[in-house]
């Protein structure tokens, strides 16, 4: 139970990582993010390639990871830096079934769909699981404390107030002579790597990843995990993040409860609960459960 | 492989007719609404179900069926938009989007539970392609019942037209598409506006649901299979623009088929984003703009 | 960053309660298995009879006094077809439900994610998927995979489709891990026997229509049509030929062509579709009763599910004891040779309890490993669609 419990503890912290990094650019910046399991898989990838085939030590890999996923950020949000919203959305979730198809097709770099195996992660093997799974919650939770710290910072400084301020009106934003798209950019890329460190640390936690581990799902988990949390809010993000690991993991307990049911109607009404508790929350908690405090005043239409 | 071109072509149209029915759908909640629905999904699939126990249970014919499709996908459209989405509005519509998701993962798992995994066919005999020469362009097949397909869809495209060009209630709706506050200061009830966009939108998305099962088959997935070709289609062409829906939905058709020349076909997928990223780089809300309904 | 951790920890732990006080009597209680399966996703056409074959089987044994006394106790649970959700899973049933052995993954990124868990905790894990890469992987005996691997399945379509007299194959394969390998082994096997591969196209099985992929093979005037494909894809893929009046030899795996796929596209447009699977003696008992408990023809995948469990029943039975580490050591020797031969769990339980060796032949075949966990000496049976219907070509 105590390893199953650790294990469910890294992937709500690679979530609680996500979910920062959504934080700043969407909970910050506005700007939705619908691909972000794409950065997810770029950092996965990088890190687990440059480890597995050229064997760059974790030290250099992880860096490189987050950098790769910025870089991958910045260039989405300069070919998206004109959209309005619902466009953002859309094209961003092609760009991450764009980056599952590469992941997919480029067998030459990335193994195509048989994937990387064996990669590798200190300890491994020589700690029992129960040792290994601890240390890597340690240091995922390490990283997600770091990351909420810079995110914080981040958004009480003058940098997250123009953010802010471009989440309510870009062009109110520009005309008091803010460089909007400079601040977008940097957003993207902090958020982006953010990503990126999740998907490395995942990856060799995990040992094994396919262009199959990075389905839109992802993105909607993180989504959810942040809205639910409190958008434009760390401790909302990281809230979130825990508590979409308890609902999908928790309702895997469900199936037992009610007798007479199909293992694939007990599968399908997991599903089905997750997807309803999600709906209840924005409709009850529509600012999250850590709503943000207006920190500016500014005048509503709606 | 340039020989192919043709053939390519009248694939990628006939493709692109059946993409158009549930683009429109997708882009007339958007002009109502203002949020790209991914529920449009579910009720593709609901659609195909709801043929698939007209046509198979009760042995009506497949014009009938997608009458029912078009119909029960429709009540389901308002019925989960007044149950799930509808006090979200005042949230925004990013929040109706992600709360979309929800929804369709939701309606989703509910076909499942009701019908399992199990893949189901029509009883549609399947016809021969026939055979056509273009002189100078060779022989090309056509498939008589993607063109029964094709037909069906211009017919729900025509009625479409029709009734927003010309009925009443269709000009209330594009009044309130147009401008939802001055809609709201000429006394028409946005709710019922509402409601109706859904019913139309859904239903669009149910039909064309069935159509894209009859090629392939009725299962949960059904919807979810064409989700991200529907979003294009819509994008390319401009949210909110029912015309622009259906020049995307050519154009992504078109687009899909022809890639094959260039690209791999694994990589087919990729091309409906690029069409996006190619268009939008020149006119950042698609071709035909928004609000040109 | 500690309150952080309680706090989860108390979310999740009364989530978990009911099964804190079971796990206190895992050792001397039932025997917990699990299934591991996709119920939702790609895989899902596949899943559900894969669980209900495993169900029925496991009431069998019980009903007739479990397994050394013991009952089995099944924990199921749905991979989603998505490795990330399958790793999930399959550390509920290993770390929460002790599970001393996993069955049925489907998708190869599945069964290679859940891999590394099985040996690290000693559980075994039973498969059903098809990449070559998976026997390969350093497991040190704890997979035991009934599906014939690549090569094997790749070398029998060569050899079955030059003996039919095509001399030239073009392959129409959805993508997997085992696409490329699997034509490459094809050609080598084709050339060999005087006939010749023309060609493949490599499609995403998650589009809708694949008229230019099939315009594409039909060009080339094959004589016979390689069809690596799932389910949901091979229907489509079958009325596109028809419509083009393409009227050839057409092989498939039958874990696609599976007897619902029959009635979906309807019998004009299956007629002359030849399924491959691999299979045990014709008339076999085994086959019989996956066939009663579905109500229908099974596919590979039910076939191979009663399989694992009737090998984890017979381990336990001869090994005494119920860990993955028993079954570990044990599974290799139910299909022993020189034993009397069996084709139920409950009848080889009642020998081995008797002291005596048993040679299992399940649904699937004979049950015989080599040291990586591939199967040996398997026979495949060729089925051909006459009128909507399955008509038995014959065993090879």
């Amino acid at each position: 139970m105590e390893n199953y419990l650790l294990a469910m503890a890294v992937f709500a912290g690679c979530y609680a990582l996500m979910a920062l990094g959504l934080n700043l650019i969407f909970g910050l910046a506005g700007m939705i993010n619908l691909g972000l399991v794409g950065f997810f898989a770029i950092g996965a990838y990088c890190s687990a390639l440059l480890t597995v085939k050229l064997q760059v030590p974790l030290l250099l890999a992880w860096p490189a990871a987050i950098l790769a996923a910025s870089a991958c950020g910045v260039g989405v949000a300069l070919v998206t830096a004109r959209l309005r919203g619902d466009y953002l959305a859309i094209v961003t979730l092609g760009f991450s079934e764009v980056i599952r198809l590469v992941a997919s097709n480029e067998i030459w770099l990335t193994n195509g769909t048989d994937g990387i195996s064996a990669i590798p992660a200190p300890g491994r093997g020589v700690l029992t699981p129960l040792l290994f799974n601890l240390q890597f919650m340690v240091i995922v939770w390490l990283a997600v404390g770091l990351a909420a710290l810079l995110v914080a910072r981040l958004s009480a400084a003058p940098f997250g107030r123009v953010l802010r301020a471009i989440r309510e009106d870009d062009v109110i934003a520009s005309v008091a002579g803010k460089p909007v798209l400079v601040f977008k950019l940097q957003a993207f890329a902090i958020g982006a790597g953010l990503m990126g460190a999740a998907g490395a640390l995942y990856a060799h936690f995990n040992a094994y990843i396919a262009p199959d581990s990075f389905q839109p799902l992802v993105t909607i988990y993180v989504v959810l995990a942040l809205t639910a949390g409190g958008t434009g809010t760390v401790r909302g993000a990281v809230l979130g993040a825990i508590l979409v690991v308890a609902l999908t993991e928790g309702t895997r307990f469900l199936g037992g409860v009610i007798p007479g049911l199909a293992p694939v109607q007990i599968a399908a009404l997991r599903e089905a609960i997750i997807g309803i508790v999600l709906i209840l929350l924005l409709t009850y908690r529509p600012g999250g459960i850590i709503p943000e405090r207006p920190r500016t005043h500014r005048l509503e239409v709606s | 492989m340039s020989g192919d071109v043709p053939q390519l072509l009248i694939n990628g149209l006939l493709a692109g007719t059946q993409l158009a029915v549930p683009a429109i759908g997708f882009t007339t909640i958007f002009a109502v609404l203002r949020f790209p629905s991914f529920a449009i999904a579910s009720h593709a699939t609901i659609g195909a179900y709801a043929g698939y126990l007209a046509n198979v249970w009760l042995g009506l014919p497949a014009g009938v069926a997608l009458l029912a499709a078009f119909v029960v996908a429709g009540l389901f459209g308002v019925a989960s938009d007044e149950i799930a989405l509808r006090r979200l509005r005042t949230s925004g519509p990013l929040t109706v989007a992600i709360a979309s998701v929800a929804l369709t993962i939701v309606l989703e798992n509910l076909v499942r539970f009701g019908f399992g995994n199990d893949q189901r066919g029509y009883a549609v005999a399947v016809l021969r392609d026939w055979r056509v020469d273009l002189g100078v362009f060779g022989m090309v097949r056509i498939g008589p019942q993607q063109v029964h397909n094709a037909g069906a869809a211009l017919v729900a495209m025509g009625v479409l037209f029709v009734f927003l060009g010309f009925t009443r209630t269709g000009k209330m709706m594009r009044a309130v598409a147009d401008n939802p506050m001055l809609a709201s200061l000429k006394g028409i009830n946005a709710d019922r506006v509402a409601q109706l966009a859904n019913f139309i939108g859904m239903g669009l998305a149910g039909f064309g649901g069935m159509l894209v099962a009859m090629d392939t088959a009725v299962d949960p997935l059904t919807g979810f299979r064409v989700m991200l070709s529907i979003f294009a289609a819509a994008v390319v062409g401009g949210l909110g623009s029912i015309p622009g829906a259906v020049l995307g939905a050519f154009v992504v058709g078109v687009g899909e088929e022809l890639s094959i020349v260039v690209l791999d076909p694994t990589y087919r997928t990729a091309v409906g984003f690029l069409a996006i990223l190619v268009v939008l780089s020149f006119r950042p809300r698609g071709l035909l703009g928004e609000r040109a309904v | 960053m500690t309150l952080r951790t309680s706090r989860r920890t108390a979310l999740l732990g009364g989530l978990a309660a009911p099964f804190v006080s079971r796990l206190a009597v895992a050792q001397s209680g039932p025997i917990r298995l699990g299934t591991l399966t996709p119920q939702t996703g790609a895989g899902g056409p596949y899943g559900p009879a894969m669980v209900k074959v495993a169900q029925a089987l496991v009431a069998e044994i019980n009903a007739a006094g479990g397994v050394a006394g013991r009952r089995i106790e099944l924990v199921n649970e749905d991979d989603e077809t998505n490795p990330d959700a399958g790793v999930r899973a399959a550390r509920k049933l290993i770390d929460v439900d002790k599970v001393s052995a996993i069955i049925g993954t489907w998708a190869s990124a599945v069964t290679t994610a859940v891999a590394p868990l099985a040996w690290e905790n000693k559980v075994m894990l039973f498969t059903v998927s098809g990449a070559d890469s998976i026997t390969r992987l350093p497991h040190q005996g704890y997979i035991i995979r009934t599906q014939p691997n690549t090569y094997l399945q790749s070398t029998t379509v060569g050899k079955y489709l030059a003996s039919i007299g095509a001399k030239t194959v073009f392959a129409l394969s959805a993508q997997t891990p085992f696409a490329v390998d699997s034509y490459n082994r094809i050609a080598e096997v084709l050339a060999q026997n005087g006939a010749k591969a023309v060609g493949d196209v490599i499609y995403d099985a998650s589009k809708t229509s694949f008229r230019s992929e099939v315009d594409q093979a039909l060009k080339t005037k094959p004589d016979a049509l390689f069809l690596n494909s799932y389910t949901p894809d091979l229907a489509v893929i079958l009325r596109e030929l028809f419509r083009a009046g393409y009227d050839g030899k057409k092989l498939t795996y039958g874990y696609a062509a599976n007897a619902k796929l029959l009635e979906t596209v309807g019998a004009d447009v299956a007629e002359g579709l030849i399924s491959f699977a691999p299979s045990p003696d014709l008339g076999s008992p085994a086959y019989a009763k996956v066939k009663a408990i579905l109500g229908s023809d099974p596919d590979p995948y039910s076939c191979q599910v009663h399989d694992h469990i009737s090998l984890v029943a017979l381990a336990i039975g001869k090994a005494g004891a119920a860990t993955g580490l028993a079954i570990h050591d044990t599974v290799r020797g139910v299909g022993d040779a020189a034993g009397t031969k069996v084709t139920s769990a409950v009848d080889g339980l009642k020998l081995l309890a008797a002291g005596q060796k048993v040679n299992f032949e399940g649904a699937s075949g004979p049950c015989k490993f080599t040291s990586a966990g591939d199967i040996e000496g398997c026979r495949f049976r060729f089925d051909v669609a006459d009128k909507g219907k399955y008509r038995l070509l014959g065993l090879i």
